[in-house]
């Protein structure tokens, strides 16, 4: 599929030198990725950080009916499962000094979507915005299906 | 050390002054503004390549391609080969491969910038005149999904902007959309400081 794209870029968390962003959210039918983005002050001098750092910026996805996830330790579905995890679950592919890329398994119910997030290593209290989440249903309707009921070629 | 000791803390780390030219990723200093774009850049009974989401910045924009394979075709290479960075895309004679995706945008005054141009000595000279285009991440799901961020650096002047596909190996001709570059121009208009008032910490 294509995915549909969520016309909002937000802004979660600002200090005096760092900001954390949703940026590039984009929608499927079973679910969303998007950029967990981390900026730095152009003035602020970049720093040699530890891998292990990266990973204590804390993320985590609250629906308007209370369900929730996160990119915390577990526990995850196992491999051998064929059953797919209950949704909401969160999965950051990517984790770096500038944050990282995330795919949340499950659309939200429509109300308020809340981004949290927090890293005390780089002084980002607790923070968070929400965004509507009928944008990211409206977005996945418009998900475009590459080849559909298309018989594969032999 | 037992595996029940955490490991040795590196020493401490030291203060970087250096930082990445503008023109090889989005400002870290700006909100972009989104151009809600979902193009099917190319779509053949087995192969197609997407591209949605353009985040404008006043230097540039960036926005994602999805390159999908709808199942594997024995013998088929299996390299997405959709970036040049150790040199792999290239044979001995220069020429890049045919499972090298190419990937290009085009400006209505002439101007384009594309993947068979890569300059990685980043580090050196001076910035290079825009558009510059530059793969800045990329992430396989699977065998048959990929995703590819791209950074165009400089902004397309009023008329249309077209983006340009081509995939041999995969069996996709040269192939091009067009969108009105007045979208990204507001959306780039739309994007917004974060630290506005602020110049230094």
């Amino acid at each position: 599929m294509v995915p549909g794209v969520v016309p909002v870029a937000l802004l979660v968390a600002r200090t005096g030198t760092h900001a954390v962003l949703i940026d590039g959210l984009l929608v499927y039918p079973t679910g969303f990725d998007f950029d967990l983005a981390v900026r730095r002050h152009p003035a602020l001098p970049r720093h040699q950080t530890d891998p292990r750092v990266w990973h204590e910026l804390w993320l985590e996805v609250r629906f308007a009916d209370g369900r929730s996830a996160d990119n915390g330790p577990g526990p995850w579905p196992r491999p051998d499962d064929d059953r797919p995890p209950d949704p909401p679950l969160l999965y950051q592919s990517v984790i770096g000094p500038d944050g990282g890329h995330v795919w949340l398994w499950g659309l939200p119910p429509p109300g308020p979507l809340t981004f949290a997030c927090q890293w005390p290593s780089e002084q980002i209290p607790p923070s968070q915005a929400e965004l509507d989440a009928g944008l990211v249903l409206a977005a996945a309707a418009r998900a475009q299906t590459l080849w559909p009921a298309q018989a594969v070629s032999p | 050390m037992s595996a029940s000791e955490p490991p040795e803390l590196p020493e401490e780390p030291s203060e970087v002054v250096y930082r990445r030219p503008a023109w090889v990723e989005p400002p870290a200093d700006v909100v972009p503004g989104i151009v809600p774009v979902e193009l099917i850049l190319a779509r053949t009974p087995q192969r197609a390549i997407g591209l949605s989401g353009i985040r404008a910045y006043p230097t540039g924009f960036g926005c994602t391609l999805h390159l999908r394979l709808r199942e594997d075709i024995p013998g088929e290479q299996s390299n997405f080969g959709a970036f040049n960075m150790f040199g792999d895309g290239v044979d001995p004679a220069g020429e890049f491969a045919d499972y090298y995706l190419r990937f290009g945008v085009g400006f209505a005054d002439g101007r384009k910038a594309t993947n068979l141009v890569q300059r990685h000595d980043f580090d050196e000279g001076p910035a290079p005149d825009p558009p510059t285009l530059w793969i800045i991440r990329w992430e396989g799901y699977d065998r048959l999904a990929w995703e590819l961020d791209v950074w165009v650096y400089g902004l397309p002047p009023p008329g249309p902007l077209a983006f340009v596909v081509e995939w041999p190996a995969r069996g996709i001709p040269e192939s091009r959309v067009e969108i009105d570059a007045g979208l990204v121009l507001e959306a780039a208009a739309r994007a917004v400081p974060i630290w506005p008032d602020q110049d230094a910490p």
